[in-house]
């Protein structure tokens, strides 16, 4: 075994082109001719549009719907019971439905002249009542977004059954309502678009920040119309995705068309203002849980109801529908529980189309669920963590069918929570929580959260969707060249996590060489089999295991021309250390490489044709999915003043199965935890009731910095999944599920002595003061137990 | 975001940006350190015809203290002040809010001047400015003309300003050895603009005592000033009452929010 | 069009700029120094940190015509430098860098911190790097990365 195998803590590859300024972003391209292009946005959230007021001078350069008349509109369809198909026309039509929707292209020899342009191009409208909340857009006489869906729903969904009888004899029963505000996913690099012709192979080719090279192939294909094979995507490096750059963004579609017609390569590069705008577009759901429980807190049933803000518009490929089929699948939780009812409504609104963030609904699910835990222990008079574990599924279980028939493969949740209890000394916290309380100082608070969650989305569990997202076995390309070095291609694409080392890691792993002469190729539809990209924490367990594949199928392939080079039958050779031995004789891997690429004479007759160049191909025999899990515990002031949350303490305690590189699983889970952070405590875009969006800029719309996160105390623990190849699971999303319900945990364990609870992130002072309101304190009474 | 086109003009002399400025009648902003103004210009919320660069006027550098007075000029930066080694009350003053601008590379372009001029209730110079009763030196066509700074701030972002004047020097006293004072700075985000900010200086010596209360949706107000205006035992309730008083916009959690500021400003200058 | 006359990374530039290009976007446009980010345009996210006359000053909100005659220094500019290589080493070692699109703000800047004040205590280095945003490390690694290299220079005096 290599010391830069499966296991190893190998520096990453990436690091010295980023550490010397030398990374290759879409915006660090330039191309002879390039014009740059800004786009006239809506600036009213619901219009009929008339139309488009240009100077005759600047028609030329300006490109309105009309104009592409061929060019989409997207549509995201498959058989997704319950939901409606709609059009996302890929620049407004006959109307504006969000504040920040393209209405037009301007095209300039600079970014600057562009925008001067574009603020010259006026549309006539007819403004509309806005639809700003999910909930008054399904009651009758709401404005209606889209002709198909006379209530504003694009999907509606019902799983599980009522369960009457518990429902009319558990002794305790809870409910709340809990909500997610709508975030942007704030990528330090936004999105950007390089397209041009390239006359050279007639291709059109797309430079992208995308996540999904193949994906956008694809719908560029359908929905420019142009033969797949007549279009190349390339990602370069792409400044963070977090699942913002896993989807089809009309931008790409539009500047793929430009490039077409206009034979000149041209760019658009996403400001932060058109991003925090236009792109606010996640994490809006609401959720109503009454759970049914016995007299300590067990659960005998769940009633949901979620309602997912999506958006004016379906996106592609795998609809608007996602958010909500995903919670409710996972609501249940880490917890043994068999009743279970959930109604979903995925709702139209005039704001930006909804997408999957980091973690997509689990973050959502999470919360609502942990604080529904949490809710149920006040009632029963019981510390959350105690009835949280007695509710966990326990190791002995494994692998556990939950009540929505997802299969959690492995994993001791209960050990992941006393793990979490041991890293603090909650009869300490507590001790101070009383002393606090009673001498003015700030508020001490204390939440946990567990959560399992699906990792690596699988066909099994997408397949009845029929979108255009539909992942099947994974390839990847591996060929061992001249000099025994090692070439990996694959259609993924690393944006962070890691993957020219991590993948590299694997190769090395199986084929016993360094990862120093292993290279690997991303992000290029011309260059790499085809995928379905990076997203759903996927990549170490899919294009792994085709790694692990293929290299499989090369030892296998050198086994029979070492055997022949060495004269031994090819089943007396041990493979070991990137070489066959025999007793007294061993062959390297380069020696063998060698042989194959410059003395092919010697090889046997019958030698495989394929050489030593592979495509294997991977998909876990049992794909249900690998679970990873997680417990995290959040220790808080909150500050009785000014109602600020300062993190005092951050745990978290993650399996996420057999890690192939753990410094690069703790960056996963580090930067998961830390958006995590946003989410609770700062982030959010607000809209006014004629649906603007109240944040534009960093000055509204707070992320957070290095002087608000605290040191995270990371423990892990690492049960293989029995279904993958290495027994991995995924780990690039896990860490952003858990913080707002440990957060928020703590902040109501803070406020308890009050009766006072937030339902709501992120929990900003001004929730926190309005909790407090609602049980008749104000700040000052607060505060003012001792000053 | 990239600015609407405008001129650029870098004057040599105090008089000729004056002329400028006159020219240009009210359609040209100054650039100091930019730290304010080049935003707005990227948002295309600001819009001038034409930038005046003043930053190579040196006489807008210097700091020159007397026993009667300290003046320094509008270029000077933030982060000269956080590292300004004159000794004396003010100076302690300036160097702790100047500490807490924003971020390091900030403050290393902003300036003090610029930060005045600008009129964001939420910057730190003006509170602090308010409660040492400073005046502003200010060029225009005509000569120079002095302003205490509660005159000079108009309201949230407008000052007294005329089309043809910018400020060229803030003037500030020069506190006995036994002042004391207390900032306090309430925000949500390390390094973001202030939510509230509570400042207050008594001199003994000089028979000045002003608390201030700032990052308001308008300019800083004094709470209280002078030797009788000031009540024996300040605390939460009369502070809350004050603020109201001075600035009746302030509702809701605001008003706590501001009181607190400045109680925690009185505290930390154990004045409470 | 101004004509302006700099030093960018120890070599003379002499262009002629629109008023209104941004520092940064004259590094990476005209200068196809590409090393510098833009990551927000209104000064917040410090993507874009370069040094500007030997102190750390954001390009984005900097206007290339105001830096006629100064002295830049963006991160193409320390392939030789012994400070920023131990910064680089402990970056890497601690993971303190994944899509590297905040990194080379955060090297400028953290690189002025251990050359101005190598006095700092270490406990502010939080405070101190929160005008640099990244949304990929959770900023665990670069607080250690920074810590060990104060330490080492510590060590080394």
């Amino acid at each position: 075994m290599s010391a830069t195998g499966i296991g190893a803590s190998v520096p990453r590859k990436e690091d010295w082109r980023h550490l010397h300024g030398k990374s290759t972003f879409v915006g660090d391209l330039s191309f002879p001719r390039m014009l740059d292009v800004a786009f006239v946005r809506s600036p009213v959230a619901h219009a009929v549009l008339k139309q488009a007021v240009i100077e005759p001078e600047d028609r030329a350069r300006v490109f309105i719907s009309a104009d592409f008349g061929t060019v989409g509109p997207i549509v995201a369809d498959g058989t997704i019971p319950g939901y409606i198909k709609t059009d996302y026309p890929v620049m407004a039509r006959d109307k504006a439905n969000f504040v920040g929707q393209i209405l037009a292209a301007c095209i300039g020899p600079t970014r600057a002249e562009a925008e001067d342009l574009a603020e010259r191009v006026f549309f006539d409208f007819d403004e509309l009542d806005a639809v700003t909340d999910a909930i008054a857009a399904t009651e009758a006489g709401a404005p209606t977004i889209h002709p198909e869906l006379p209530d504003n729903i694009f999907h509606r969904l019902e799983l599980g059954q009522d369960f009457e009888e518990i429902r009319a004899t558990a002794p305790v029963r809870v409910t709340r309502t809990f909500r997610l505000a709508r975030q942007a996913i704030v990528p330090m690099e936004g999105r950007g678009v390089v397209a041009l012709w390239d006359e050279r192979v007639n291709q059109l080719v797309v430079y992208s920040s995308t996540q999904v090279p193949h994906l956008i192939r694809t719908a560029l294909s359908e929905f420019l119309k142009l033969d797949q094979n007549r279009i190349r995507v390339i990602a370069p490096d792409v400044g963070g995705g977090f699942g913002y750059k896993a989807i089809l963004h009309p931008e790409e579609l539009i500047l793929g068309a430009l490039a077409w017609k206009l034979k000149r390569p041209v760019r658009w590069l996403e400001d932060r203002r058109e991003h925090l705008t236009a792109g606010a577009n996640c994490r809006e759901h609401i959720y109503k849980m009454t759970v049914f429980g016995d007299t300590q807190g067990h659960l005998l049933g769940l009633d949901a109801e979620i309602i997912v803000d999506a958006g004016a518009y379906s996106i592609w490929p795998h609809t608007c529908a996602f958010d909500a089929i995903q919670a409710a699948g996972i609501l249940p939780g880490p917890y043994q529980l068999s009743n279970y009812r959930v109604i979903a409504r995925t709702v139209a609104t005039n704001k930006p189309p909804i997408q999957a963030y980091r973690a997509v609904a689990r973050p959502g699910a999470c919360f609502a669920t942990e604080l529904t835990i949490d809710a149920l222990a006040r009632e029963v008079k019981r510390e959350a963590y105690l009835v949280r574990r007695e509710n966990l599924v326990p190791v002995e279980a494994m692998p556990y069918k939950s009540v929505t028939g997802k299969l959690y493969d492995s994993g001791d949740y209960r050990r992941s929570l006393d793990i979490a209890l041991g890293a603090i000394d909650l009869a300490a916290l507590r001790a101070e929580q009383k002393e606090r309380l009673a001498d003015g100082r700030a508020l001490l608070g204390v939440g946990f959260a567990t959560y399992t969650e699906h990792t690596g989305v699988s066909t099994s569990v997408v397949a009845w969707m029929n979108t255009r997202l539909m992942p099947g076995h994974e390839q990847a390309a591996v060929r061992i060249g001249p000099d025994g070095g090692v070439d990996i291609r694959t259609g993924v694409q690393s944006h962070g996590q890691g993957m020219e080392t991590s993948l590299a890691q694997v190769a090395s792993q199986v084929l016993g060489i360094h990862t120093d002469q292993i290279q690997v190729t991303h992000g290029d539809t011309a260059l790499t089999p085809y995928s379905t990209g990076t997203y759903a924490s996927r990549c170490m367990i899919m294009v792994g295991g085709a790694v692990g594949d293929a290299c499989d199928k090369l030892i296998g392939r050198m086994r029979i021309a070492a055997a022949h080079l060495m004269q031994r039958k090819p089943e007396d050779l041990v493979f070991r250390d990137g070489a066959f031995h025999a007793e007294s004789a061993s062959m390297t891997i380069q020696e063998i490489a060698h042989v194959y690429y410059f003395a092919p004479a010697e090889l046997p007759d019958d030698i495989d044709a394929g050489g030593l160049e592979i495509v294997g191909g991977y998909r876990p025999k049992i794909d249900s999915g690998a679970f990873a899990y997680s417990t995290h515990v959040a220790v808080l002031e909150i500050d009785r003043d000014f109602a600020t949350v300062k993190l005092r303490d951050y745990v978290a305690v993650d399996d996420c199965g057999i890690q192939v590189n753990p410094m690069i699983v703790d960056g996963q889970i580090w930067g998961g935890i830390v958006q995590g952070i946003g989410t609770a405590l700062y982030e959010e875009v607000r809209y006014d009731v004629a649906g603007q969006p109240q944040a534009s800029t960093f000055a509204d719309y707070l992320v957070p910095g290095c002087g608000d996160v605290p040191k995270i105390r990371l423990f892990k623990t690492e049960t293989a999944s029995p279904f993958t190849r290495f027994g991995i699971k995924g780990v690039g999303e896990g860490g952003a599920i858990a913080p707002p319900a440990a957060i928020v945990n703590a902040v109501n364990d803070a406020l308890l002595p009050f009766g006072a609870e937030v339902a709501e992130v992120p929990v900003s002072p001004a929730r926190i003061l309005h909790a407090l309101g609602e049980v008749g304190f104000s700040p000052g009474l607060v505060a003012g137990a001792k000053s | 975001m990239k600015p609407a086109a405008f001129d650029y003009v870098r004057p040599s002399t105090i008089k000729e940006t004056t002329e400028i400025l006159a020219e240009h009648g009210g359609d040209a902003r100054v650039l100091a350190g930019g730290q304010s103004l080049v935003p707005m210009l990227n948002l295309r919320l600001a819009r001038p015809s034409a930038v005046v660069d003043i930053s190579r006027l040196a006489e807008l550098t210097t700091i020159e203290v007397s026993p009667s007075g300290i003046s320094i000029g509008a270029m000077v930066t933030h982060a000269t002040l956080e590292f300004s080694r004159e000794p004396g009350r003010t100076f302690d003053i300036l160097r702790k809010v100047a500490s807490g601008i924003a971020y390091r590379a900030v403050r290393n372009r902003g300036t003090i001047g610029g930060s005045v001029a600008h009129a964001d209730p939420a910057a730190d110079w003006l509170s602090c400015l308010l409660a040492l009763d400073a005046t502003l030196s200010i060029s225009g066509t005509g000569g120079t003309r002095e302003l205490p700074i509660s005159e000079f701030l108009v309201a949230s972002f407008t000052t007294a300003l005329q089309a043809d004047e910018f400020v060229t020097r803030l003037n500030l006293p020069v506190l006995g050895a036994n002042a004391r004072w207390g900032y306090y700075k309430h925000n949500r985000k390390v390094g973001e603009f202030a939510e509230a900010i509570g400042c207050f200086i008594e001199d003994e010596s000089r028979s000045v005592r002003r608390i201030v209360a700032g990052a308001l949706s308008s300019p800083p107000v004094v709470l209280f000033a002078g030797a009788g205006g000031w009540p024996t035992n300040i605390n939460i309730d009369n502070l809350r009452s004050a603020v109201q008083e001075a600035a009746p916009d302030v509702e809701g959690d605001h008003i706590h929010f501001h009181a607190a500021a400045v109680l925690r400003a009185l505290h930390s200058g154990a004045l409470s | 069009m101004i004509h302006i006359s700099l030093t960018i990374n120890g070599e003379r530039v002499e262009a002629s700029v629109e008023p209104r290009l941004s520092l940064v976007d004259f590094l990476r446009e005209r200068q196809h120094l590409t090393g510098t980010h833009v990551g927000c345009e209104h000064g917040v996210c410090g993507a874009c940190t370069i040094h500007l006359d030997g102190v750390s000053a954001r390009s984005c909100i900097t206007l290339a015509v105001a830096c006629d005659g100064r002295d830049v220094k963006t991160i193409e500019g320390f392939e030789a430098d012994t400070q920023m290589e131990a910064l680089r080493v402990e970056f890497s070692k601690e993971h303190a860098l994944q899509c590297g699109y905040c990194t080379p703000g955060m090297l400028m800047t953290s690189y002025e911190l251990l050359t101005r004040f190598p006095d700092m205590d270490p406990a502010d280095i939080p405070k101190e790097m929160s005008g640099n945003l990244c949304r990929c490390t959770g900023y665990q690694g670069i607080v250690r990365a920074i810590q060990n290299a104060y330490a080492a220079n510590r060590n080394e005096t």
